[in-house]
């Protein structure tokens, strides 16, 4: 594995924040070695301050995308932390519906939902999991869009397959529900069409403006603004909250906090969860 | 002593006797069945690691059926094939189903214990990741409690500040009565 010295450390992690957000603490050099050794030594370079100036001058971007793609966190599983699941089941879709619920039933009106980290696409099938279950053949009275977005590309890829090993499958999700929703597809799981015709999957950086999105009735932000400075994580939820439709609700990761980040979010419980609505 | 649980299954008790005492030597728990039926049974009722089948055996429950069977009871079951040479084809389309590996007949002893091994390490390390995965779930889930009681007692505090704001900055209103209003929305908080 090739070493990092303090220099490259510094000038690495800030490129690394500057195209991702992500920012890393460079007293873990270990984090950067492990994780951008390989595509160093792969391009044939022997330093990172080499792998830095060739990413800097690729047109394509190609070593910047496999950089990104190294360094963000896809850890992620169905149905992550049961919370936000019963939250959406039992209180935020309820509410959503009757709010959207269309005056003629020949009218058919969108819920859009957007998981604004979906990695590799876990977080969103759940969701739409849990839509299916909850409303049944209802559920064509609505039209629900899902999007899921994410930094990397190669987590973008899977999301949009739907595929999962074993590995992947046998976290989080029970027996009944991989059955229901599932096909075995060689020694993986392929989501079925139903569940995948429900949800889109695209790239987006979360520092970028968020242009062409629209407002969203029901927005999931977890666990990505943690690896955010303060200064990131105040406009990543300012732009949420002009994402989010009025009366719409935003989901964030259980051990995280708006306090002192976003004024314009006030935070309610519903049993042992919490959601976050805009002030009026 | 490996801490894995082997299944023998083959009808040749040749075979069956040889794979004992090797696996014993290397320190493997080991159990033996002559067919698929009492593969099947063993499997039923004891903690087994890993199967090693032959893929071809007398009697409607071959190889194949064996490792079915044990995959449906426990997904995390690992299931190697012996083959003859003439049936690689089918230890292929086996692989396919969920085995993890296969041997040609006759078997090499040093190639068996490598791949044995190797799922051990394997084992080792889904272990210790599982092992973290707990752990970080129960940090996760205590930091979870006391955040969000936090983050709903800074609302709560968000909101009296900002009602005792709009009081103070009132242009309609007596200095002494900003300050009472001021102290009710203090005391009287819900």
């Amino acid at each position: 594995m090739i070493k990092i010295s303090p220099a490259e450390l510094k000038t690495i992690a800030q490129y690394i924040q500057d195209i991702s957000g992500i920012y890393l603490d460079q007293s873990k050099s270990y984090l950067f070695e492990t994780r951008l050794s390989s595509i160093a030594e792969e391009l044939g370079c022997s330093s990172y301050q080499e792998l830095y100036n060739k990413a800097k001058k690729d047109p394509g971007k190609i070593i910047e995308r496999q950089i990104i793609d190294a360094i963000s966190t896809n850890e992620t599983l169905f149905f992550r932390d049961n919370g936000p699941f019963e939250l959406l089941k039992h209180k935020i879709l309820p509410e959503i519906i009757d709010l959207r619920t269309p005056s003629s039933p020949r009218l058919k009106t969108n819920i859009k939902i957007w998981s604004a980290a979906s990695s590799t696409g876990q977080e969103l099938y759940s969701v739409a999991m849990t839509i299916r279950d909850l409303l049944g053949t209802q559920i064509d009275k609505f039209n629900f869009k899902l999007l899921g977005t994410d930094i990397s590309d190669g987590a973008v890829k899977q999301a949009s397959y739907g595929k999962y090993n074993k590995f992947e499958i046998e976290r989080g999700l029970p027996r009944q529900t991989l059955q229901k929703h599932f096909t075995l597809f060689g020694g993986s799981w392929k989501v079925k069409d139903q569940l995948r015709g429900m949800v889109n999957f695209r790239k987006l950086n979360l520092m970028l403006p968020f242009t062409g999105l629209g407002k969203f009735d029901i927005i999931l932000c977890r666990n990505v603004a943690i690896y955010f400075t303060l200064a990131d994580r105040k406009k990543l939820f300012n732009k949420l909250a002009d994402s989010l439709a009025d009366d719409g609700f935003l989901i964030i990761g259980s051990t995280e906090s708006l306090t002192g980040i976003c004024p314009r979010f006030i935070p309610k419980r519903h049993l042992r969860a919490i959601f976050y609505q805009k002030k009026n | 002593m490996n801490n894995l649980t082997i299944l023998v299954v083959d009808d040749d008790p040749v075979i069956r006797r040889l794979l004992e005492q090797r696996l014993i030597r290397e320190q493997y728990e080991v159990l033996l069945a002559e067919d698929g039926h009492k593969g099947n049974d063993l499997l039923s009722t004891n903690h087994i690691d890993v199967v090693l089948t032959d893929l071809m055996m007398p009697g409607e429950i071959g190889g194949i059926e064996v490792l079915e069977f044990a995959k449906e009871l426990e997904r995390n079951i690992e299931v190697i094939l012996i083959t003859a040479h003439s049936s690689v084809d089918t230890a292929v389309e086996a692989m396919k189903k969920g085995a993890s590996d296969y041997l040609q007949k006759p078997i090499n002893f040093t190639e068996l214990f490598l791949r044995l091994e190797k799922i051990s390490t394997m084992r080792g390390l889904l272990r210790s990741a599982e092992d973290l995965r707990q752990a970080m779930d129960v940090t996760e889930s205590t930091a979870a409690e006391t955040i969000q009681n936090l983050e709903i007692i800074a609302g709560t505090l968000q909101d009296q500040v900002d009602s005792i704001e709009n009081i103070l900055t009132s242009d309609t209103m007596m200095i002494e009565d900003k300050i009472s209003k001021s102290l009710n929305v203090i005391l009287n908080w819900k």
